[in-house]
């Protein structure tokens, strides 16, 4: 099965995200270090800069890691930098699909293909950052010839 | 489309059993009793709190009766052009429509008063499980019948419950099996465990200390006092072993009333099983809804060379929360005992694609996988024995550590001399655990997803797992998780599988 990358916008949108989850915990040590005094300063600096560092290098790491391929059988999705995995689903097993799109994702263009399987330990996978017309497009391909109940 | 509005306008006729409030009102009431006791003898303290109580258990009792009999008569079924319809209500109506194609299976259930009263509680399944099952109480036997013929007209011929001596018959439980069952799994000790739950809920545990300090000086424990260590060392003991016994007692007892003359039958291509001695359960197993057969085999199954079987059924998993859990609480018996030597005919019954006979081509772990399970075992147990080894022993501790790295290269040896998994033509096979050992029997083309996976460790080993996601499970149990396979393996073999779904 061929394997091709997903959009490289998505890697704006997980530095951005990453950016913003930084910014809770800096916000709180910083409230504490106002509150305390000037000693505890380090702290909050080194969060921001872990958290800033994080957020810039590990969205490039796991955009190169994230592929997808599509063929008649299915669809397959590898990802994980140290933990990786490659997910299998049989294209008449898909029972319904979403494409999903938050706030920073719509500023990128981009969305999320959700595949809801009848599975128990796998019943959702999710193929982040694809282009939404891309999504779309694969979302109504996946379902096209699944007719089946899928159990 | 004039089908479809024909559809649309169907209006359901039938009505339920007339006793139906009666069944509404017990189990209203069963699930009030508990509380009530409980407010009853551990809450009323106080003599005017005492006196409320019979006013406010007949207003709830009123209450109860009301919505029991505005249930019976406002509720409708009937059988549409293209499914069940079921109308509940009149001010919020809801009308719901169950496709004839999609209901899996129309299971009964029978406790001492349906069986008086000639009725029986309905549950309509549907393979997506949680919700849009229907439940239909009560029926008499009549309707059920009916009911069964209209459904499965066209995709199978009519189940006949009144003469089962025409269906072969797979397995009988005698009492003596039942007895075995009920000392192997031991299910007394879950209620033991829920009644003490209750009593410390109730406050029980709490009770007053007065009372066993008048306990401890009763005479009989004074005697005990006298008789010195050794003594009461050995009562302790007897105390201990009479205590398990009676555990096994009553897991004995439970066993042979709620699988009583337990029956598997085969019904045109499906089977169905009959068990309970007060609650009468009659469940049928679809055959293409069967998506795994489970075999497991403790200690005791070994002593007794006995195995227990289960399956997998699809829609057991969906539904949220509780319903869920109550759903999982409820194991889909194959055979919840058998000899080992009738489990293959078994399995089989229940996955016509598995073929007993033929023995599977066994495959082992990833060669290094030994001494990777014993590394991290011994590891892992050495982390946590360190600590309170030094805390009683200081300086002896150190002799702990080579029991426990023994232990370790037990484990790891047995770990990967009972795991093996073999791929056939239809089915995948997985068997694993030393102590308890498990056989995982997947039928090939009931594949849901399928997912390699490697972690550091495995990379830097070449080994990978393999999960093999089906429906029907609990999301911890289900399907197949091989860990230590070779990486090279766990791949072809992912492709393999993924290669036979085909729907």
């Amino acid at each position: 099965m061929e394997t091709a990358h997903v959009d490289r916008a998505v890697i704006s949108v997980w530095r951005w995200q990453g950016v913003l989850t930084t910014l809770i915990p800096a916000i709180w040590a910083f409230g504490l270090v106002i509150r305390f005094g000037v000693p505890g300063l380090f702290a909050p600096l080194l969060i921001v800069a872990v958290g800033l560092t994080l957020s810039w290098v590990w969205p490039e790491a796991y955009y190169r890691r994230l592929r997808f391929g599509i063929d008649a059988s299915g669809i397959a999705i590898e990802r994980g930098i140290f933990w990786r995995s490659r997910i299998t689903v049989p294209r008449v097993r898909i029972q319904h699909t979403d494409v999903s799109q938050g706030p920073l994702q719509r500023r990128f263009g981009v969305g999320t293909l959700k595949l809801y399987t009848a599975g128990s330990r796998y019943t959702k996978i999710e193929l982040p950052g694809l282009a939404h017309a891309e999504a779309l497009a694969l979302r109504d391909a996946l379902l096209a010839e699944s007719g089946d109940s899928g159990v | 489309m004039a089908s479809e509005a024909g559809a649309a306008d169907f209006q359901p006729a039938l009505r339920l059993h007339r006793s139906s409030w009666l069944f509404a009102l017990t189990g209203s009431v069963r699930q009030l009793v508990l509380p009530l006791i409980a407010i009853l003898v551990f809450g009323a303290r106080r003599d005017d709190e005492w006196f409320g109580t019979p006013f406010v258990l007949t207003i709830f009792v009123g209450a109860m009766l009301i919505r029991a009999l505005w249930h019976q008569w406002t509720y409708r079924y009937g059988f549409g052009p293209r499914g069940l319809v079921i109308r509940e209500g009149v001010i919020f109506r809801n009308v719901r429509q169950i496709e004839y194609s999609r209901i899996e299976n129309i299971d009964t259930e029978r406790g001492p008063l349906h069986r008086l009263m000639r009725v029986a509680q309905v549950r309509v399944q549907t393979s997506t499980g949680g919700k849009p099952e229907a439940l239909i109480s009560v029926l008499d036997l009549g309707a059920v019948q009916e009911m069964r013929q209209r459904v499965f007209a066209d995709t199978r011929p009519i189940a006949e419950e009144s003469k089962p001596s025409r269906e072969p018959q797979l397995l009988h439980l005698p009492p003596m099996e039942l007895v075995r069952y009920g000392l192997i799994n031991n299910r007394g000790m879950i209620l033991v465990a829920a009644g003490a739950g209750f009593l410390q809920q109730a406050g029980f545990f709490r009770v007053n200390r007065e009372v066993i300090d008048q306990w401890l000086h009763t005479s009989a424990l004074t005697g005990v006092a006298g008789l010195g260590m050794a003594m009461q060392i050995v009562l302790a003991v007897l105390v201990v072993i009479s205590a398990l016994i009676a555990v096994r007692i009553l897991s004995v007892v439970l066993a042979l009333i709620t699988l009583h003359d337990f029956t598997l039958t085969r019904h045109d291509g499906d089977l169905r099983a009959r068990y309970g001695l007060l609650t009468r359960i009659a469940l049928t197993l679809r055959t293409r809804r069967i998506q795994a057969v489970h075999q497991s085999e403790s200690l005791l199954h070994r002593l007794f060379g006995r195995v227990s079987l289960d399956v997998d059924l699809a829609g057991d998993s969906g539904g949220e929360g509780e319903q869920r859990n109550s759903k999982r609480m409820k194991t889909r018996w194959l055979a919840p005992v058998c000899p080992t030597a009738a489990a293959p005919a078994l399995i089989a019954s229940a996955l016509p694609v598995f073929d007993p006979a033929a023995p599977p081509d066994w495959q082992p772990l990833a060669p290094g996988a030994r001494s990777r399970i014993f590394r991290r075992g011994a590891l892992l147990s050495l982390l946590i024995v360190a600590g309170p080894s030094w805390w009683y022993l200081r300086g002896e501790a150190v002799f702990s550590f080579p029991i426990v790295i023994a232990l370790a290269g037990m484990h790891a040896h047995l770990y990967v001399k009972y795991t093996r998994w073999a791929l056939e033509r239809d089915v995948l096979l997985f068997q694993s655990g030393w102590l308890t050992r498990r056989l995982t029997i997947v039928p090939r083309d009931r594949v849901q997803s399928l997912n390699v996976s490697e972690s550091p460790f495995d990379r830097r080993r070449h080994m990978a797992s393999l999960s093999v996601d089906i429906a029907g499970g609990s999301a911890m149990s289900a399907g197949v998780h091989i860990r230590y396979l070779p990486a090279d393996v766990a791949r072809r073999l992912a492709a393999a599988l993924h290669a036979t779904v085909k729907g």
